[in-house]
């Protein structure tokens, strides 16, 4: 995951590496995912997400579709 | 292995990669915990497994305890002193998303200091009381589909 100064560069990243354009957020959506993500990776009692709490948190930011289903 | 031991193994590697402000190795967390290498060795091989860490191939060395970054990369997290510290701590995250996560699981304000990926342009983000911002504008851009992530997580 990467970030540019504009919409414009992504295209022309994904030209360059061939890639399809996939999904983009905000700087504050991408803080917010990057807040309930992490937020108490050092705690004790941290476990890895199952697929179903990661995708009612990838919902309750409003990322719904199909790109950030995990299965 | 018992997954409560790989607990303590997990909570002891973080704890020490923050007070170092480097990934410790294997031989320094097995003996903080006062435990067998070879211990320590099979619980990473376990986490990796159940990609909870990344290991460097070869080694069994850590390569990612996610968001940190055991190798320097293009995101570089200043946190911001605790009360107790007399500098400013300075991390690696994964990418850009691994950058802010470092933040939000220090508690503590930051920046991240980072790059366009097409044009290498500076861009600086600042997290203070709970809010970002990106001098210059940015956007991020996730390249690879939610299901693919691990399929290559060093690209990714």
């Amino acid at each position: 995951m990467l970030i540019f100064r504009s919409e414009e560069h992504i295209d022309k990243w994904c030209q360059k590496w061939r890639l399809t354009r996939g999904a983009t957020l905000s700087v504050e959506q991408t803080w917010r995912l990057a807040d309930s993500w992490y937020r108490n990776r050092l705690s004790p009692d941290w476990r890895r997400r199952s697929v179903d709490e990661a995708h009612e948190l990838f919902r309750s930011l409003g990322l719904n579709s199909e790109f950030w289903r995990l299965a | 292995m018992p997954d409560h031991f790989n607990n303590r193994v997990r909570v002891r590697l973080y704890q020490l990669f923050v007070e170092f402000g480097r990934c410790p190795t294997v031989a320094e967390v097995a003996g903080d915990l006062d435990c067998g290498v070879s211990e320590v060795t099979e619980a990473f091989k376990q986490l990796a497994a159940a990609h909870v860490l990344v290991l460097q191939p070869g080694s069994g060395e850590i390569l990612m305890a996610n968001p940190l970054s055991a190798v320097p990369t293009p995101f570089v997290v200043e946190a911001e002193k605790a009360e107790t510290e007399t500098n400013s701590r300075t991390f690696y995250g994964n990418c850009i998303w691994d950058a802010l996560g470092v933040i939000s699981m220090l508690q503590r304000d930051g920046r991240v200091l980072t790059s366009c990926g097409c044009c290498g342009e500076s861009i600086t983000l600042t997290v203070h009381d709970g809010a970002v911002e990106s001098n210059p504008a940015g956007i991020v851009h996730f390249a690879i589909p939610a299901r693919h992530w691990w399929d290559d997580i060093v690209f990714n």
